[in-house]
């Protein structure tokens, strides 16, 4: 993705928070480009520094080393542009002695754009909250907030959309929903969706592209078809397991399966790798194309870091 | 900016802090009207002392203006900024609205708002106990002294409304800068506390205290804002300089000009403090 028409751009993106013990790497040299009118996941393990990542995306806090660039332009500089973005983080935090109705209203006011006043009915109706609304949100539901919260997020008509952990606390209707809320946010209305998620299914569902974190890195960026494709191998029983190893490795990348090796080849490459593991003198006993489901998929990713 | 204010004044009318700490002026005042016309009318009261002079009577229908100045009232306006200012981060609300605005002109406008209830609460109360007392003389049939003219009034009221503004300006000053810092209500009314009464007991104890480091003593007694804040009371109330006698150093009495600059550094410092700290502040 070219970075002129990037919506969001993270430049060597770092923060370290200071303890006691020594600091928390929590997000490390992080860099990312989302354009226009993409649905963005980014996808990790908890703890994976997600929840960071987006707080230095909205400016809530500072990095400690990289930069955000959003709409072009470097958010330190010019934190203005905050104001073509809506987020939802923490499950939408409100104030508690005010309805949920008064809430929005109080932010409409903040943001003192033209007509979020009058977005305000059709929002609390779109989340499926107008019954709800003159009540305080200290009775609210878990479920009841993260809809307030996505009412909030879109208030001023936003042209980029950051939330973290959306479907969260969500029941299963209202995670449908939320699908179909973000798919139409792009789909119809051309915003950019930038959205965490430790779940892949839901990651899968609704993003065009992924970027997966551990540990604080990015360990893989890709769409969800080139991640699936990416994963597809060969397992091949066969012996001497390590002849065969060697024989295939420089090639493909090969792992150790249980009593057989697993080869990063695709079905059509499955007569290449025979010829090269006879050719080799390596008795094959069986041969299977294996694709992992994207859990797996995204469970090995994770956990292939280094020092895990 | 005029809608950063108004949504502070939309988030915090309801709030039961504001019940508690602002409207307390006309509900206490209320309340104690109440019981002084109920023990006036009940003819407890051997003799009525009689018709006031024109001064005192005016005088006591500017009661309220002595509130905030002083110890109770500061504490009251300590509380509730602290609520305004540190409620945020216990709400978790900051992050809701730091997106919105420039940051520093959220705080300003959460100064606006304080000031704005604050005031207006004081200031109804005020002609509410004008328009009370004129009412309850014709009630209990006490004369009212002549020549109570609205300019009058307007002298009396003003003159004591300008007391308040430098001490309540310092107390929100330094409040909204404890709960910045602390992100915490309780801290920062704690904070605040310990800050007005010492100041209150450093003011006042500060000749006794610099029998044993006379310097010292002098050179902070004239630093510190708690003489200005006598002083500048002493000018606007009486036209002149406020006197404090030091056993072995002298005379303390500064013009009027030197304690209003004094006061400006000392509220503009805390505040520009505050702005300062919130803007490079994480928000978790
Ligand atoms: N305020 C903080 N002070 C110190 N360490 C922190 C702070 N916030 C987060 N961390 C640490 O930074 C790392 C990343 O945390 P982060 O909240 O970004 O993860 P996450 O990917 O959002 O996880 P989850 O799925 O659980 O929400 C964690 O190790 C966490 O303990
Ligand atoms: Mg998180």
């Amino acid at each position: 993705m070219e970075s002129e028409g990037a919506v969001v751009e993270l430049v060597d993106l770092s923060k370290t928070y200071r303890g006691r013990r020594g600091g928390v790497h929590a997000v490390r040299n992080v860099s990312i480009s989302v354009g226009a009118g993409e649905v963005y996941g980014f996808l990790g393990p908890n703890g994976a520094g997600k929840s960071t990542t987006i707080r230095m995306l909205l400016g809530l806090i500072a990095p400690t080393g990289g930069e955000v660039r959003l709409f072009g332009e470097a958010l330190r500089s010019n934190p203005r542009t905050l104001r073509r973005v809506g987020s939802l983080v923490d499950g939408g935090a409100f104030y508690p002695f005010l309805s949920g109705r008064r809430n929005l209203q109080v932010l409409a006011r903040t943001h003192g754009g033209e007509g979020a006043d009058a977005r305000i009915d059709p929002l609390l109706e779109q989340v499926g909250l107008a019954h709800a609304a003159e009540r305080r949100v200290k009775g609210y539901s878990t479920g009841m907030r993260q809809r307030l919260g996505v009412a909030a997020a879109l208030l001023h008509d936003p042209d980029l959309v950051i939330l973290d952990e959306p479907v969260n606390g969500l029941d299963a209707a209202g995670i449908q929903e939320m699908r179909m809320l973000i798919r139409n946010l792009c789909d119809e209305q051309g915003k950019t969706v930038f959205l965490s998620s430790h779940l892949l299914h839901e990651v899968q569902q609704v993003c065009d592209r992924v970027a997966i974190i551990s540990r604080g890195e990015i360990v893989r960026e890709a769409t969800i078809a080139e991640l699936l494709r990416q994963d597809e191998g060969l397992r091949i029983e066969a012996s001497p397991l390590a002849m065969a190893q060697s024989a295939l490795e420089g090639r493909w990348a090969v792992e150790p399966d249980g009593g057989a090796i697993r080869v990063a080849a695709t079905q059509e490459e499955a007569p290449e790798v025979v010829r090269r593991l006879v050719g080799a003198g390596v008795d094959v006993f069986g041969l299977a194309p294996e694709r992992r489901n994207l859990e797996e998929v995204f469970l090995s990713i994770t956990q292939e870091d280094p020092d895990a | 900016m005029l809608d950063a204010v108004s949504a502070e004044l939309l988030k915090f009318s309801r709030h039961r802090a504001t019940w508690f700490l602002i409207w307390i002026y006309p509900v206490g005042f209320i309340l104690l009207f109440a019981i002084a016309i109920a023990v006036a009318l009940s003819g407890a009261l051997p003799e009525s002392p009689g018709t006031p002079s024109t001064a005192k009577w005016i005088e006591n229908t500017a009661a309220v203006w002595y509130v905030p100045p002083h110890t109770l009232g500061r504490y009251l306006i300590a509380a509730f900024t602290a609520v305004v200012f540190a409620g945020e981060y216990g709400w978790n609300t900051w992050k809701l609205v730091v997106l919105h605005r420039r940051r520093p002109a959220l705080i300003a406008a959460k100064y606006a708002m304080v000031l704005l209830l604050l005031y207006g609460a004081v200031l109804f109360t005020a002609l509410l106990s004008v328009v009370l007392t004129w009412a309850s003389d014709h009630l209990t049939g006490d004369a009212i002294p002549p020549g109570i003219t609205p300019a009058a009034i307007l002298h009396e009221h003003g003159m004591r409304a300008a007391v308040t503004i430098a001490p309540v300006l310092l107390t929100i000053a330094y409040t909204s800068l404890a709960a910045i810092l602390t992100r915490s209500m309780i801290a920062a009314v704690v904070i605040a506390i310990v800050i007005g009464t010492a100041e209150q007991t450093f003011t006042a104890f500060a000749p006794l205290l610099s029998v044993y480091a006379p310097r010292l003593i002098w050179g902070l007694y004239q630093v510190l804002p708690g003489y200005h804040l006598e002083n500048l009371g002493s000018w606007i109330v009486e036209g002149k300089a406020f006197e404090a006698r030091f056993p072995r150093t002298g005379v303390v009495a500064l013009g009027w000009a030197t304690s209003a600059m004094a006061m400006a550094a000392w509220i503009g410092g805390l505040m520009l403090l505050t702005l300062g700290s919130f803007r490079r502040q994480d928000i978790n």
